[in-house]
């Protein structure tokens, strides 16, 4: 048997991918992340409120979610409440970041290893080069901006505590927020997928996945040439914590489950190779993130080349890719909400209680999946603070009775480009895996 | 100018913070990135092995997260840089990945002591000591913008840790919206809005800290201050410190007062500025 150790280029941080080969095919794939930076230990000890600056840095790209994350266990612990219009104004801010991050994802870290299938795509897509890789760097940090209309900065902002925001928005963030939506849309519609709305809407309600063009289509085109439409599979079994567009539950077994018990979620310990603890929902893997979330939310386009292809390589991408449309569709219905409230104060509390005992849970469904934090505070301090992240959901190592989920997904591949891709449509990001 | 990124322990977040710059299409003509961990088609490995043979210099190598005190691949790489930059707290300081670990540390410190990777008087090939972009990410533009002095040969001047001036020499209180509230000892007492400074009970460290975020905006429209959050002194050795949003106050004074403010002269100034502050100012307005 031959082992390969590669070292992955193009990720979120460090990593390694190790390959076990028989026959010409992969019989084994392990995930190697060691980078650990003892982020939940730093936090005990401290007031609750430092959570607000400090679960940020766990990642640089989802750092939002975290935030978040952080106040809603905070706010659980506390039994407080956030304003509506604070509530709906996290809601965009969190959403925005979900939408950087996949543009970023499908242009700079996807599309890219398809260059080393095809030259001809260097002019659209090699890095610091390619026309389409820099139309879409300037979408993402306009998005970017968009988030810092509210929330002061990003990354790393701490605008989000216990019963609110500490901004006070008002109509000129609206509009400037509106204007970036529709940059989004016109990006989305001519360059992702090459349609007029009326035309995309029409396939979407269709689920007609095959009429997509753009790089959408260009995407879809060259899977079917490298047989990655049926590639890449794992265990088919998708799990949502619920948030942005999508309603919590799990799929498995071709059936859709609309409750999430969060008791039945556990963490087990990091076999040898790994710093990373599996994640299991009652026992057993599941994947998280846009795949999941498209599913629960019935988009007919997912469904219907999931069902022909099930949790494929193609699938997952292609999920992902589309989830920035349903997304702009539900900041929209935010908006409008949020026009309706705009004298609403920003905060239910203003002070924060500097004394307060209390468990809490924070679920929050960032770009790669379902995040969630737990604290426990007593009189002020941090006793006990754990995060899970959706890269432990996805990339995290094996257990005694499965493998990880992109492990698994690897089982069979006959390339090692093929290896990494699979690997990337996960979204692959070590710094949060470890933290 | 040929530019190698390097990241060690960090969150990428000053990455992200540097592809939120303007005009990248326009720096990517002026500087060749031999690498970049999350964006270059090729592997570290094999990047470092091409340089090496190719005998090629590095003219910048920028340095993300913290490293390890015995990290021999980060300083040979800073041997052969014409220009070394440190960018963000973790590469200057350590930062959150030193806090729980005694073997990391920044490039040139750790925390405030001299103890980093690199000796104490290293110079890089260009005869400069390592170039510390500090915060909790670095701008945009203080990153590009070094990049862009060192390109046009107007090596910066840096302070005493080793911050280029132009961007480190003034308070993140200069140019912040409320800066009229501070004057006059308005305070907030509430936070979620505009008005008031967040000085006396938030912990705003605007006053103690050397950063550009209110003159030069982020993401080209706001700052911390200006969405209502206290600045937590991210460019800063001591970030992040405990009770970052609070001010610990003895005897109802801020146990630390703005830089260069004596405790008399911030007591009788306040006292006045208190009694004739204008209306306007108070209130919800
Ligand atoms: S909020 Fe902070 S930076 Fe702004 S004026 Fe007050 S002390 Fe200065
Ligand atoms: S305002 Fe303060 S905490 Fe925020 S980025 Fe600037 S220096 Fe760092």
């Amino acid at each position: 048997m031959k082992v390969e150790n590669l070292e992955l280029p193009r990720v979120e941080g460090e990593a390694r991918l190790e390959l076990f080969w028989k026959d010409r095919l992969i019989e084994d794939a392990r995930i190697r992340i060691n980078s650990m930076r003892g982020i939940e230990r730093v936090l005990v000890g401290r007031h609750y409120m430092d959570a607000l600056v400090i679960t940020p840095r766990v990642c640089g790209i989802c750092g939002h979610a975290h935030l978040i994350a952080s106040v809603r266990a905070i706010e659980d612990a506390l039994g407080i409440k956030p304003t509506e219009k604070a509530r709906l104004v996290r809601n965009i801010t969190q959403s925005l970041e979900v939408l950087q991050n996949h543009v970023k994802w499908f242009y700079l870290f996807m599309m890219p290893d398809f260059i080393l299938l095809e030259e001809r795509l260097r002019g659209l897509y090699e890095p610091f080069r390619g026309e389409r890789w820099h139309i879409a760097i300037n979408m993402a940090s306009k998005i970017a901006k968009g988030i810092a209309l509210f929330s002061g900065q990003w990354p790393h902002s701490s605008y989000a505590i216990p019963g609110g925001i500490t901004s006070e928005p008002f109509v000129k963030e609206l509009t400037s927020l509106r204007q970036i939506l529709l940059e989004l849309k016109h990006f989305f519609l001519s360059y992702v997928v090459g349609m007029e709305e009326a035309e995309f809407v029409k396939c979407l309600k269709e689920g007609s996945w095959q009429k997509l063009n753009g790089d959408a289509g260009l995407f879809l085109e060259l899977c079917h040439r490298e047989g990655l439409l049926t590639l890449g599979s794992s265990y088919d079994r998708l799990i949502s914590g619920g948030g942005l567009y999508a309603p919590c539950g799990y799929f498995m077994k071709r059936v859709v489950h609309g409750r999430l018990k969060v008791d039945q979620i556990e963490e087990l310990n990091a076999p040898s190779y790994s710093g990373t603890k599996p994640v299991r929902y009652r026992g057993m893997p599941f994947e998280t993130g846009p795949l999941a979330r498209q599913l629960m939310s019935g988009n007919l386009m997912v469904k219907s080349m999931h069902k022909e292809f099930k949790d494929s390589f193609a699938v997952r991408v292609l999920a992902r890719i589309l989830e920035v449309w349903s997304i702009v569709e539900v900041i929209e219905l935010w908006i409008e909400r949020l026009k309706e409230v705009l004298q609403e104060k920003s905060t239910s509390l203003g002070r924060f209680p500097s004394k307060a005992t209390g468990i809490g849970y924070g679920i929050v469904e960032a770009a790669r999946g379902t995040l969630i934090h737990r604290l426990s505070v007593r009189n002020g301090t941090i006793q006990d603070y754990a995060i899970i992240t959706p890269s432990q959901w996805n990339l995290g190592p094996r257990c005694e009775n499965f493998l990880g989920v992109a492990e698994k997904a690897m089982v069979g591949l006959k390339s090692k480009l093929h290896a990494q891709m699979v690997l990337r449509s996960f979204d692959l990001c070590s710094v949060c895996t470890t933290h | 100018m040929r530019v190698f990124w390097l990241q060690r322990l960090t969150c990428c977040g000053n990455t992200h913070s540097f592809l939120n710059y303007e005009s990248l299409h326009t720096l990517f003509k002026r500087f060749e990135f031999l690498y970049h961990p999350s964006l270059s088609l090729k592997a570290q490995e094999e990047t470092v092995e091409e340089l090496i043979k190719s005998g090629e210099g590095i003219d910048i190598l920028i340095v993300e997260g913290a490293v390890r005190t015995d990290e021999v691949e980060t300083r040979e790489l800073c041997k052969i840089a014409k220009y070394v930059i440190a960018v963000g707290n973790c590469a200057v300081y350590g930062n959150i990945p030193a806090l729980a670990d005694e073997t990391v540390c920044g490039l040139s410190y750790r925390f405030k002591e001299r103890r980093g990777l690199l000796d104490k008087d290293f110079k890089s090939r260009g005869g400069m000591p390592v170039i510390n972009l500090s915060g909790c990410p670095a701008h945009p533009e203080w990153i590009v913008g070094t990049m862009l002095m060192l390109a046009e040969g107007m090596e910066p001047e840096l302070d005493q840790w080793g911050r280029p001036k132009v961007f480190y020499s003034s308070l993140t209180h200069w140019g912040c919206t409320r800066n009229e509230y501070f004057e006059w000892k308005v305070e907030a007492e509430e936070l979620g809005s505009k008005r008031g400074c967040l000085f006396y009970h938030f912990g705003c460290r605007g006053p103690l800290s050397y950063s550009s975020c209110n003159t030069i905006l982020w993401n080209e429209v706001s700052s911390k201050t200006r969405a209502g959050t206290p600045c937590f002194g991210c460019t800063e050795y001591d970030f992040p410190r405990l009770g970052l949003w609070e001010t610990k106050q003895y005897a109802g004074i801020p146990a630390e007062l703005p830089i260069g403010v004596s405790k008399r002269g911030y007591i009788m100034l306040s006292g006045i500025a208190k009694m004739f502050a204008p209306e306007r100012l108070k209130g919800e307005g």
